[in-house]
């Protein structure tokens, strides 16, 4: 029967999908349906204001190899609207599903409502330099990252739970799994923080950084260059368009050049500051406060006035 | 040895693009067109494969008539042969369009052993393309691969999904999304500039592929873009001493309340 359904392996994104699940089916008075791969899982979503909870039995839980099973599924159940978390495992399998449902698939939906029997959705372009309203033709797919809503509250009357056995794809063999080392900091949550760059000529001087940071009370975050080229911080410091995106009190940056790639990871923060030798460099652009200057003279000035 | 293909998008360089501060729309009158990121770290990837064990590289574009700027560059870069479907009707085009007709376009020059492409164009960033492609031809998708080799018929990858590092293996053909990790794009020499003019370049008519109309209709359509305003304060310190810039950051942090 028709519906919205959500889908994410990550309970707490689940969870956020819920909410413009819940005001979709009402815009189209259609039930809201959760998959889950877990019976724990498929119980809190129905707790959470889903109408119905699958639990997906499969010889394998990855989305991805759930892709072509969740993809009849809902072209079984003729579903309107689909929104997937939208971690990379989920991308991917909206991408298969909206494939096999031929349907128009928005990436990383900021907001979501139903206008003249389409989904308006409204997402960004060239790495964040601009954002655009994309309308969907039902059935509609749509990514929505991490946070982007609260989940609802409980629901006065909880759905219902139903199992279904389903077949995975195993057309690739997974051979071993390493989770991700981490270091347990959530960066996203930080109040204040001290983004570094380019500008750092070797690993050891990001110790400038660091007493700055101690001072100010604040994590370390890095561009992307710093964690993936030079492996200097772990990959979960580093913020922009592939990475992180976060909202901190105040975000200060040391040593980058506030590429558009970057800048749409921390431009909703509260305060930005820049420190940069090059006083044309665009992160000027983006800040409330900047130093031109060498940040190798300025960091330790800065970290003794605020320690006066 | 592997016959590979390669899937490329010419985009606008987003750092050349203004926003007018009239009404936010963008000004791209003096934007550059450049391969997509990713995408050269999906084409040096096929070139280093091939280089290695030999083997055969076809690049494959759909863009609008201006994907016709990119031959030279993109042969440059190791491919043997470059095939481009260019017309205005791209310009609309959303993931579902751009994955059938590079799909068709595969499925008449094909097959291959293996499709690569970026993780996501750096215009749109739909991140679509690999598993739609993948859908619509029945491949094996192993999208966000870091690291991999090719021996015989088996894809040997490592792909990073965000939680975890996983080892996967498929054989037979597949379609492959690489991360920009997996290699540094090589910047072509003179000589591989000049090897580039006489590499073959065949253009595909969007016609020729047996695509309906409604095939070629986008059903994500974009309206107008706006620019995103940076609404900052743009206070810079900038005397010739830092001890008073930095006094003034503090009294700036501290008004904030911040310190």
């Amino acid at each position: 029967m028709p519906g919205i359904f959500v889908f994410s392996e990550d309970l707490a994104l689940a969870g956020q999908l819920l909410t413009p699940g819940l005001a979709l089916a009402q815009a189209l008075a259609q039930p809201l349906v959760a998959l889950a791969t877990g019976q724990a899982e498929a119980e809190t979503l129905a707790g959470l204001g889903a109408d119905r909870a699958l639990v997906l039995k499969a010889e394998r839980s990855a989305p991805e190899a759930l892709a072509p099973a969740i993809a009849e599924l809902l072209a079984r159940e003729g579903a309107s609207v689909v929104l997937v978390g939208g971690t990379l495992r989920g991308k991917h399998l909206a991408a298969h599903v909206a494939a096999a449902l031929n349907a128009g698939l928005t990436t990383d939906a900021k907001s979501l409502v139903i206008v003249d029997g389409q989904l308006a959705t409204q997402r960004i372009l060239y790495a964040g330099l601009a954002v655009c309203d994309e309308v969907v033709a039902l059935p509609a797919v749509a990514t929505i990252p991490q946070r982007t809503f609260l989940a609802p509250a409980a629901a006065a009357r909880p759905g219902t739970v139903e199992t279904l056995e389903v077949v995975a794809d195993t057309r690739i063999t997974v051979q071993s799994v390493t989770p991700v080392e981490s270091e347990g900091v959530d960066i996203s949550a930080a109040i204040k923080l001290v983004a570094v760059g380019r500008g750092f000529a070797k690993k050891e001087d990001l110790s400038l950084a660091r007493d700055l940071a101690g001072g100010l009370k604040a994590e370390l975050a890095c561009t992307r260059g710093i964690a993936e080229d030079e492996h200097w911080l772990p990959i979960e410091r580093y913020i922009g368009i592939s990475g992180q995106t976060v909202k901190p009190e105040l975000y200060l940056a040391v040593g980058l050049s506030g590429q558009v790639q970057h800048m749409v990871g921390c431009r909703e923060s509260k305060v930005i500051v820049a420190i940069n030798k090059d006083e044309q460099a665009p992160i000027f652009e983006a800040a409330d406060y900047g130093i031109v200057g060498d940040l190798y003279q300025v960091l330790p000035l800065l970290t003794a006035a605020l320690q006066n | 040895m592997p016959k590979i293909l390669v899937c490329y998008k010419w985009v606008l360089n987003e750092q050349d693009i203004k926003i007018r501060p009239e009404d936010l729309s963008l000004d791209t009158g003096r934007a550059k067109g450049k391969i997509s990121d990713f995408d050269r770290n999906a084409i040096e990837e096929a070139t280093l494969i091939v280089e290695q064990q030999g083997g055969t590289v076809d690049a494959l574009s759909y863009g609008t008539p201006a994907v016709k700027q990119s031959i030279k560059d993109v042969l440059s870069r190791g491919p043997n042969r470059l095939l481009w479907v260019g017309d205005p009707k791209a310009e609309d085009a959303d993931a579902l369009v751009i994955a059938k007709v590079l799909a068709a376009a595969i499925r008449k020059s094909g097959p291959y052993d293996l499709i690569l492409c970026g993780e996501g164009s750096s215009d749109m960033f739909y991140q679509q393309i690999p598993a739609r492609l993948a859908a619509l031809l029945e491949l094996p998708c192993l999208t966000f691969v870091s690291k991999m080799t090719l021996e015989g018929g088996t894809l040997m990858a490592q792909r990073k999904p965000g939680d975890c590092t996983e080892q996967v293996s498929v054989t037979g053909p597949a379609v492959v999304s690489v991360l920009s990790e997996i290699n540094k794009p090589r910047i072509p020499s003179l000589k591989q500039v000049l090897g580039a003019a006489k590499k073959p370049s065949e253009e595909i008519a969007l016609d020729s592929l047996g695509l309906a109309a409604g095939e070629l209709t986008p059903k994500a359509v974009r309206k107008a873009p706006k620019g995103f305003l940076m609404n900052r304060k743009n206070v810079v310190f900038k005397e010739s001493d830092a001890a008073v810039n930095v006094a003034k950051l503090v009294a700036s942090l501290k008004a904030e309340g911040l310190h």
